[in-house]
């Protein structure tokens, strides 16, 4: 076996790394009593101390010190639940913390004088044991930001939380990992640190993609801080440019005290219940989406060979049956997903709560949700929209006491939230108030023109930057406008809006939303000058044309013109996009997109590449626009459909492909 | 019977709908192009959140080979949003400013028109005094009951 | 069972602790033509990954930002390190963690404490068989 490798040489790492564990770990624990006295939560710095104690615990392990295993053990159990509580680590558990931790200390200097360790007390032992951290739900894990929600550990969304409500700047920077980035010694570790000083680091996040110019080692980092640094200093220290730091936007409500609603009802316990991850439910919903496309294609198929003379009566009831059952399966896994809508909107009672008055302006709130369930997904980005209306209800539409008395309504004001399922696969969430009610004139004399419906109404306050007041209130003004809120319901949704007011009497805005929605990782690309969008999963590779020497072979008279690239010492077919779909247009394709068909490459030519994004894809239902290789389409932003396109169904047609004469 | 139509022009002729088919009306500015479909589908367009595939009856009417993108729009033109059993769509018109009050009673079978009348998209034929003739469109039929893929 | 001769095996030692990436180090070198990448964090972990090939890599579990499990299921995500053989080290006391590491995917578990033959004979039989 050759010589043994003796552990005990490392005594001196040992030692001076566990000094350096209990040092941190002591600060951490004292960082946490001055939280407690605060009442405010440090679930970070929970995380910190359990690797701490973690790392202490295998060390020992490795040399073989017993008496500390022991210790940090039973203290890293206390700070495992204190973690599962939202981080939530109380007097009793920082006091017995800090005796263990000085314990562990004075063992470790046991070992660095060579004496005998001392044995770990069993009444500490005990009393660790048994230390109850309260309250162990922790308070409803509040609604952050798009993009990151799912991502995070409870005691993160916390902490996005926390900054989201006191109004703090947050960014997503992104970080590309590159040969060029290391060899200058810049690397995720000294991002990370750097990211860190210029204010408070929520989570980083690992993403992998296609490899790209953008993302050479076809890896990002994606960091989220909380910071009041310049968009400049936060992209330098990323080493990225300052058009990618985003801003995140989101709504929540700051745990601000740990109590729960007394006049809640409680859930009916006695339905047996698996937690899920969401990130699971996504994972199948993805492969049901392949499951979908592939099925459309194989209709195709079989549609083919219909038309070729082939007796497909077998083959088609085998694939209608599959159908159904795919149906099925869908219908089971969007079940999954479902939320129910009372857990979505507990939050409101908080925000109604806490922007109440007494003795100034008084709100009631009504919910009559039922069993109403909806998709976690539609749930999520529907929220911050609920929240607005409701706040601008409460600054708004509801009047101060003394003015209610004087017009004879009751002293406090309603709000009524109301939620029926609509016809097809929707639901319809109604906001009631019986407040002052929208002054149609004075919104016409101050936008210029006449407003003759409530659509028009509507279209008027849902206009960017129109405000129903000079100066932004308190809670309301916040640049999370009306305009903001049509956008997520109609375009990101695909719902609608709709308004009813009677001035003196109150006003309703009714959202439509849909029961479920399919939420996609796409890229998007123009070709042809027209937008497309693509899913990240099908795409291997995107790459530089101009980097390669394209050879055009000669072509059959009418049919698709293809070039051939050598890659990797292979072969390549570059597929001109743009002539596919018969898109007339100048511009030169600069970049090409990869899949794989059966196992073969095959490469689209495109213009440019715009984005990256998570869209919600809707099916195109009509006869007259359902086409090979187009699977749906969603809305980037501008409001017009863009098309997500099925690029190996595409490549399935290029054999087929004839030039088109003009007629 | 009387009922309420929308008139509206394609072409220099005037056609009615029935009211009840109709579920808004909407000003036009560009679609969706959507590669493979039918020459006389101008594209996809989205209506208060929802996905339209809107038809150019220009083209479906025979006046021009096929939707172009680059034709030129003008500022009257309209989309027609139509609803038939479960399917929601759009009509690309020239103009649509009328709604009227037709009696149905009056409508009589379409004479011999070259063109239009053969591909059956007009199912009756009114006049209003003086001499206003208005041509009534069968929508499931124009909306594609024979639908051609590229 | 020898390990190829004439080819340095590369492999990436992961564990935020110094002590225990110099001690797995030591473990490991009388592999013979080998050398060692070390990476303090998952994130680094990935990092490295991404920018260079590796025949084998040595991960703890108990780590900041990106835990050893995610790190796995990045790893196994990717499909150029789909057969990487990934050893997980980690600290007792994490019994229902052996399942949920080898269903992450990967390739084998040793708890620590470990003996430094434990480890040496360990990451031989990844790398023979790889």
């Amino acid at each position: 076996m050759g010589d043994q490798v003796d552990l005990k040489e490392f005594v001196g790492g040992f030692i001076a790394e566990s000094d350096q564990l209990t040092a941190s770990a002591t600060a951490g624990l004292l960082e946490i009593e001055q939280a407690n006295a605060r009442n405010e939560l440090r679930p970070k710095t929970v995380r910190d101390l359990f690797r701490a104690l973690h790392t202490l615990k295998g060390l020992a392990g490795m040399m073989g010190i017993e008496p500390i295993v022991e210790l940090a053990h039973a203290f890293e159990t206390v700070l495992r639940s204190a973690d599962q509580a939202g981080g939530r680590l109380g007097a009793r558990g920082v006091e017995l913390g800090l005796i263990t931790v000085r314990g562990i200390a004075e063992r470790v200097r046991a070992v660095a004088d060579d004496r005998p360790v001392p044995r770990a007390p069993d009444g500490l032992l005990d009393e660790l044991a048994r230390v109850d951290i309260t309250g162990t739900s922790a308070a409803p894990a509040p609604y952050v930001a798009h993009g990151w929600d799912g991502r995070l550990a409870p005691g993160e969304r916390t902490q996005l939380a926390a900054a989201l409500a006191a109004n703090k700047k947050i960014y997503t920077l992104t970080f590309a990992p590159s040969d060029a980035t290391s060899s200058k010694g810049v690397t995720i570790a000294t991002v990370r640190s750097a990211v860190a000083a210029l204010g408070e680091l929520i989570k980083v996040a690992p993403r992998s993609q296609p490899a790209s110019a953008d993302a050479p080692a076809g890896l990002l980092f994606e960091l989220l801080v909380v910071s009041d640094a310049s968009v400049e200093q936060l992209a330098e220290a990323a080493s990225s440019t300052p058009g990618r730091v985003m801003p995140v936007v989101g709504e929540a409500v700051a745990p601000a005290s740990l109590e729960l609603p007394a006049d809640d009802e409680i859930a009916p316990i006695g339905r047996s219940v698996v937690r899920v991850d969401l990130g699971r439910l996504d994972e199948l919903q993805d492969a049901l989406s392949a499951l979908v496309v592939s099925r459309f294609r194989l209709e195709r198929q079989v549609a083919a060979l219909a038309a070729a003379g082939v007796d497909v009566r077998g083959l088609r009831e085998t694939c209608e049956q599959q159908g159904r059952q795919l149906r099925e399966l869908r219908r089971g896994i969007l079940r999954a997903r479902m939320v129910r809508v009372a857990d979505v909107l507990e939050p409101l009672s908080l925000i109604v709560r806490s922007l109440t008055k007494p003795g100034v302006k008084e709100v009631r709130l009504e919910l009559d949700v039922r069993d109403s369930e909806l998709d976690k997904a539609v749930a999520d980005r529907l929220l911050p929209a609920l929240v607005h209306l409701v706040r601008n209800a409460i600054d708004h539409a509801i009047e101060p006491i003394v003015d209610r008395e004087k017009a004879g309504k009751p002293r406090a004001g309603t709000l009524r939230i109301e939620c029926r399922e609509g016809a097809g696969n929707e639901l319809e969430i109604a906001i009631r108030d019986d407040g002052r009610g929208i002054d149609r004139d004075a919104i016409g004399r101050r936008a210029g023109k006449p407003i003759l419906d409530t659509a028009t109404l509507l279209d008027v306050i849902a206009t960017p930057g129109f405000s129903t007041r000079d100066s932004a209130t308190e809670t309301s003004g916040r640049g999370f406008g009306m305009d903001i809120v049509r956008r997520i319901v109609v375009s990101d949704l695909g719902g609608e809006l709709a308004l009813d007011t009677a001035v003196g009497r109150g006003t309703t805005f009714t959202l439509t939303v849909p029961l479920t929605i399919a939420i996609i990782d796409v890229f998007s690309f123009e070709c042809a000058q027209q937008a497309f969008v693509v899913p990240v999963a099908t795409v291997e590779e995107i790459f530089e044309l101009g980097d390669h020497n394209a050879v055009t072979g000669p072509s059959a008279k009418g049919r698709l013109p293809i070039a051939l690239i050598e890659r990797r010492g292979k072969p390549v077919q570059i597929i001109p996009l743009g002539t596919l779909l018969r898109i007339p247009c100048e511009v030169t394709a600069k970049k090409a997109l990869v899949v794989r068909r059966n196992g073969e490459a095959l490469a689209f030519a495109v213009d440019r590449m715009l984005g990256r994004h998570e869209v919600v894809v809707r099916p195109i239902d009509d006869v007259l626009a359902r086409v090979p290789g187009v699977a749906g389409a969603t809305d980037l932003g501008d409001g017009r459909p863009t098309l997500l396109l099925d690029l190996v169904e595409l490549g399935a047609g290029v054999s087929n492909w004839r030039e088109v004469q003009p007629s | 019977m009387t009922g309420l139509h929308v008139a509206f022009k394609v072409g220099g002729a005037e056609y009615v709908v029935s009211a009840d088919q109709v579920l808004h009306l909407e000003s036009f500015t560009e679609a969706t192009h959507i590669p493979g479909a039918p020459a006389f589908v101008a594209g996809l367009v989205q209506v208060r959140g929802k996905l339209v595939p809107v038809v150019d009856l220009r083209s479906r009417f025979g006046i021009t080979p096929g939707w172009s993108a680059t034709r030129e729009h003008q500022l009257d033109n309209r989309v027609i949003v139509v609803s038939v059993g479960s399917r929601v769509a759009g009509l690309l018109v020239d103009s649509a400013r009328d709604v009227l009050r037709l009696d149905e009673s009056t409508f009589q079978p379409p004479p011999d028109l070259v063109g239009v009348q053969a591909a059956g998209f007009v199912k009756a034929v009114t006049t209003i005094p003086p001499s206003r003739l208005l041509l009534v469109v069968d929508v499931p039929r124009v909306i594609g009951e024979e639908v051609a893929h590229a | 069972m020898q390990i190829r001769a004439g080819v340095t095996q590369r492999l990436l030692i992961v564990d935020d602790s110094k002590v225990m990436r110099d001690m797995v180090a030591a473990c490991l070198r009388p592999l013979g033509d080998v050398s060692f990448d070390f990476a303090a964090s998952g994130l680094e972990a990935i990092e490295r990954l991404a920018l260079a090939n590796y025949q084998l890599v040595v991960l703890d579990l108990n780590m900041p930002d990106v835990g050893g499990i995610e790190v796995i299921e990045f790893i196994r995500q990717q499909s150029k390190l789909s057969k990487l053989p990934i050893l997980v080290v980690t600290t007792r006391g994490d019994e229902t963690s052996r399942t949920r590491v080898l269903e992450a995917g990967a390739s084998g578990f040793l708890p620590k404490p470990f003996a430094p033959d434990q480890i040496l004979a360990d990451v031989r039989g990844l790398l023979a068989s790889a």
